[in-house]
């Protein structure tokens, strides 16, 4: 019956159509209880169910949500570019054209010169033997006898229109940054002038600052060209900044859509609620992160309740009874909560804790420096036979300390030489010049240690890297590659009691010694990587962007884990991030890198509330407004 | 994000993987556990006396109680290709263990070590790579002399560098990923690493060059057989056999085609085993 309901309900919803469309009669794309599911027929599994939406003439929707929340299927099935073996059914209308089961025809009549795809990393999906230029030739469009000169000119525009400079056309993709493939990767997918472009998480493999530059440049293009946008994205603030509408997915369902001001203002469902808490403030230290118990299920196993059931706060017995269908709860706006009638307030104020005043970060009491780095260098250099030997100066005369029980904040762009720090630290590389010493220990040169020395060292430090999926050896059990840090420590006589202990500290069931990696989620290993970290009680924990592979959701849980383990232990803490939201909630103090050297240092709040350095400055400055910019409000217009 | 589209994607794979019965891989383990068994008890199994000759019945074919005919003295064929069950595989699986010992360890520390350690390593499978393996074979078999052993050590030093170049590359990818720093970062010893964090990871490609490598040296030892190489000429071998044989194509022409289909039957079996294997495993670490 539910689906029923929720069909009319969508119907409903379709024929009210929103803001700059609604002018220019019906939807350019209308997607219409779109099914995606994996397996042979009759025991196929859903992985996404019953999506609909609009996208009108020059209208930007975003579609956001964790990973398995079904957001990239959608819009591959838009396009008709689903996996092996996933297929799709519903409806999905461009401009009068049936897609889906379209024939082969259809789609190359449409990909690419109406519609196009742009993708997330920037380092595979431009040929690696082909130009810049050649990758664009290729996608302009065919008509006309173009003299060679007429499309180096045509080239040199389309590249100026993306902020590239001409010569660029002559570059291979490995002599550009990722900023800059990603800018011809969109220069290609523009190429045909499409009406629509999907973009899948176009900014996720990007610097902070690059993202704001792509995300700025796509939606001036946007408004130029009046074209349409569907952006997928995990990051709510990236959503916001670009788009006129977001929908909400999780586990394969919508559970909001809604013009973008009214869901950062007063979201009308507890996962949309929950995804805007889980985000640091980059404003203000907050006291508690709020995180969303759990993780994300599988569509499938959500099929006839309320997806979000099981980890939200407010659910009651009917929310498991049956699956809620979206329901119109204002203008322009759904939300798939039975309940929202009755806890709307209390979501309300559940937001406004939000911008509560700043609690004051607790009081800091550093002891003497535990690490001390002093004129660090460090030159990497490719070898001769790949061609021309290139020099690359990672470090250029560091220097920091971290303080016993301090946890000091490691800031700066991919290339500035973050990463090498933490591993020369733990010894994993050897710095060319320069000291390093901890807790007394020289360890500049980890090979000169003898072999009491450098287990002290082993000991003094610990890391947790930055990708859970690699991290962890994917043939080990996670009982084993705890226990095997266990019997290193020497003094654990039950190590089965110690592993569940441990595991219990990092909030995992004592049950999870048995699995293995690929069992777990994104955030349940990084908290196995976390105990594996303080198993042999380390007294600095090296964090190297710990949560920037994790789900909004995880993160919040991760980053309140190191700071318990910090408080609980008095462990210094090296927090290496790009993330400045990230730096704010877990660092005393910050240094900022630039090009391998430190440009700025001090306190959090004194860095962040008002920085010296230009470089800092523009780090603060491209943070995406986690509230939607007055500008883009859902009633503008576009041509 | 397309972490959940790879996985679905891997999923789909996954799904259609179990869904083929791997008919041929069953059928390739029978065969293979077939010739295990004529390894054991060849000799046991043999209805005749291998060795037992009788000149009346020299070169005969199939008939007379003789399943497959008779050689050239007289002895049944049928019982001198059970009972060479033995000379045939086990050097072979010799020489294939034996690379897998000394190969992967090799290759896995090139990767591990790199620098001198890899130089070193990859340099000797080179100077190996670059001989013309069963050339040198046959030359120093001469010289020295033969003898089954001598032959399974020349075979197991020819087929090195195959295995360590595998390993060595399998290795390296598993060597730069973060699991591995951060057992060093633990403290875990070197080869502690190499054996209980990299080894199970390149499994796959390990268990398929195990069999690939058994192919070659079963392949090698029945060419040096052949040519009075290896096996000596009158104990019972598919080779030896192979080559009696050819002179008596005309009598009894099974005394070449069974020996020759032995070694065609279990060669082919190894290796589609070793293709399935590898696919098995490789498949394995991706399912819960």
């Amino acid at each position: 019956m539910n689906t029923e309901e929720g069909a009319a309900r969508d119907l409903a919803t379709h024929l009210h159509p929103d803001d700059a469309g609604d002018r220019s009669g019906a939807a350019l794309l209308h997607v219409e209880r779109l099914n995606v599911a994996v397996g042979p027929v009759r025991r196929a599994r859903p992985l996404v169910r019953d999506v609909s939406f609009d996208v009108h003439r020059g209208q930007a929707l975003g579609i956001v949500g964790e990973s398995g929340s079904g957001k990239s299927l959608t819009a591959r099935a838009v396009v008709g570019l689903l996996p092996a073996g996933l297929h799709a059914s519903g409806s999905v209308t461009f401009d009068g054209h049936q897609l889906i089961d379209a024939e082969r025809r259809t789609w190359r009549a449409l990909r690419g010169s109406r519609v196009s795809l742009l993708l997330q990393d920037p380092f595979t999906m431009l040929n690696p033997l082909q130009t810049a230029g050649a990758h664009l030739a290729e996608s302009l469009p065919r008509g006309g006898h173009h003299s060679r000169s007429r499309q180096r000119d045509e080239i040199a525009r389309r590249l100026g229109e993306v902020g590239l400079a001409a010569e660029v056309a002559e570059q291979y993709p490995f002599q550009l940054s990722g900023g800059m493939r990603q800018r011809v990767a969109l220069a290609v997918a523009l190429a045909r002038d499409p009406e629509l472009l999907i973009a899948d998480e176009p900014t996720t493999a990007l610097d902070v600052t690059t993202q704001a530059e792509v995300l700025e440049l796509l939606q001036s293009i946007r408004r130029s060209r009046g074209m349409s946008l569907i952006l997928i994205t995990h990051d709510l603030r990236v959503a916001f900044s670009v788009c006129d509408r977001v929908q909400v997915m999780y586990a394969g369902s919508v559970l909001e859509q809604s013009p973008t001001a009214a869901l950062a203002a007063d979201p009308a469902h507890p996962y949309s609620l929950g995804l805007l808490l889980a985000d640091p403030p980059v404003t203000h230290y907050v006291a508690e992160l709020t995180a969303i118990p759990g993780s994300v299920p599988q569509a499938d196993t959500v099929a006839d309740t309320c997806a979000f059931a099981a980890r939200c706060s407010w659910a009651q017995p009917e929310c498991a009874a049956a699956r809620p269908p979206l329901a119109p709860v204002g203008p322009n706006r759904t939300s798939a909560c039975l309940r929202l009638g009755e806890i709307h307030p209390e979501l309300r104020a559940a937001l406004s804790h939000l911008d509560q005043p700043a609690a004051p970060p607790p009081a800091l009491t550093v002891g003497d420096p535990i690490a001390a780095i002093t004129e660090l260098r460090k030159t990497f250099h490719t070898s001769r036979l790949a061609g021309r030997a290139r020099r690359t100066t990672a470090l250029d005369g560091v220097s920091l300390q971290i303080g016993e029980g301090e946890s000091v904040g490691l800031v700066g762009e991919t290339g500035s030489g973050k990463t090498t720090i933490a591993r020369a630290l733990l010894g994993l590389i050897t710095p060319d010049a320069g000291r390093i010493d901890l807790a007394g220990i020289d360890i500049s040169n980890y090979r000169r240690l003898d072999r009491r020395q450098r287990r002290q060292a082993r000991r003094i430090v610990q890391a947790v890297f930055q990708d859970p999926y690699t991290s962890l050896n994917p043939a080990l059990s996670i009982g084993t590659t705890l226990r095997e840090v266990l019997d290193l420590r020497g003094d654990v006589t039950d190590s089965r009691h110690e592993t569940a202990d441990l595991l219990g500290l990092v909030g995992l069931p004592a049950s999870y010694a048995q699995r293995r990696p690929v069992a777990l989620s994104g955030g349940e290993r990084q908290r196995v990587a976390i105990a594996r970290a303080i198993a042999l009680r380390p007294r600095l924990l090296i964090c190297d962007e710990p949560v920037a592979a994790l789900d909004v959701s995880a993160q919040a849980q991760v980053l309140e884990l190191l700071r318990d383990i910090h408080r609980r232990y008095n462990t210094s803490m090296l927090f290496i991030t790009h993330d400045l939201s990230v730096v704010r909630q877990m660092a005393d103090r910050i240094i900022v890198l630039y090009h391998g050297q430190v440009v700025e240092t001090g306190d959090t709040a004194t860095v962040l509330d008002s920085p010296n350095h230009p470089y800092t400055r523009r780090l603060i400055n491209a943070i995406p407004s986690a509230q939607a910019p007055s500008g883009h409000a859902p009633d503008r217009s576009e041509p | 994000m397309t972490s959940d589209v790879r996985s679905d994607q891997a999923e789909g794979a996954a799904i259609d993987h179990l869904q083929r019965v791997p008919v041929v891989a069953v059928i390739c383990g029978l065969v293979l556990l077939a010739v295990l068994v004529c390894v054991v008890a060849g000799g046991w199994l043999a209805p005749q006396d291998p060795s037992a000759q009788n000149p009346l019945l020299s070169a005969m074919a199939p008939g007379h109680g003789h399943l497959l005919g008779t050689d050239e003295l007289g002895r049944d064929v049928l019982s001198r290709l059970l009972s060479g069950a033995r000379s045939s595989v086990v050097g072979p699986l010799v020489v294939a263990a034996g690379c897998l010992l000394i190969g992967a360890t090799l290759g896995m520390a090139g990767a591990y070590f790199g620098g001198v350690v890899d130089t070193a390593v990859n340099r000797l499978a080179d100077m190996v790579y670059a001989l013309p393996a069963l050339l040198i074979a046959i030359v120093v078999l001469g010289v020295v002399g033969g003898g089954y052993w001598i032959t399974v050590a020349v075979l197991l030093l020819l087929s090195l560098p195959y295995e360590i170049r595998l390993c060595r590359s399998a290795a390296m990818v598993e060597v730069r990923l973060p699991y591995v720093d951060a057992a060093r970062t633990i403290g875990i010893s070197a080869w502690r690493i190499i054996f209980r964090h990299v080894l199970p990871n390149i499994l796959p490609t390990v268990v398929a060059t195990f069999l690939l490598d058994f192919v070659g040296a079963l392949v090698g030892f029945a060419a040096l057989s052949y040519l009075g190489l290896g096996v000596p000429p009158s104990s019972p071998s598919w080779g030896t056999t192979l080559a009696e044989g050819q002179s008596l194509i005309t009598q009894n022409p099974w005394l070449s085609i069974a020996p020759a289909v032995l070694i065609i039957v279990t060669a082919s079996s190894a290796t589609l085993l070793g293709d399935w294997g590898h696919e098995l495993l490789a498949h394995a670490g991706t399912q819960r």
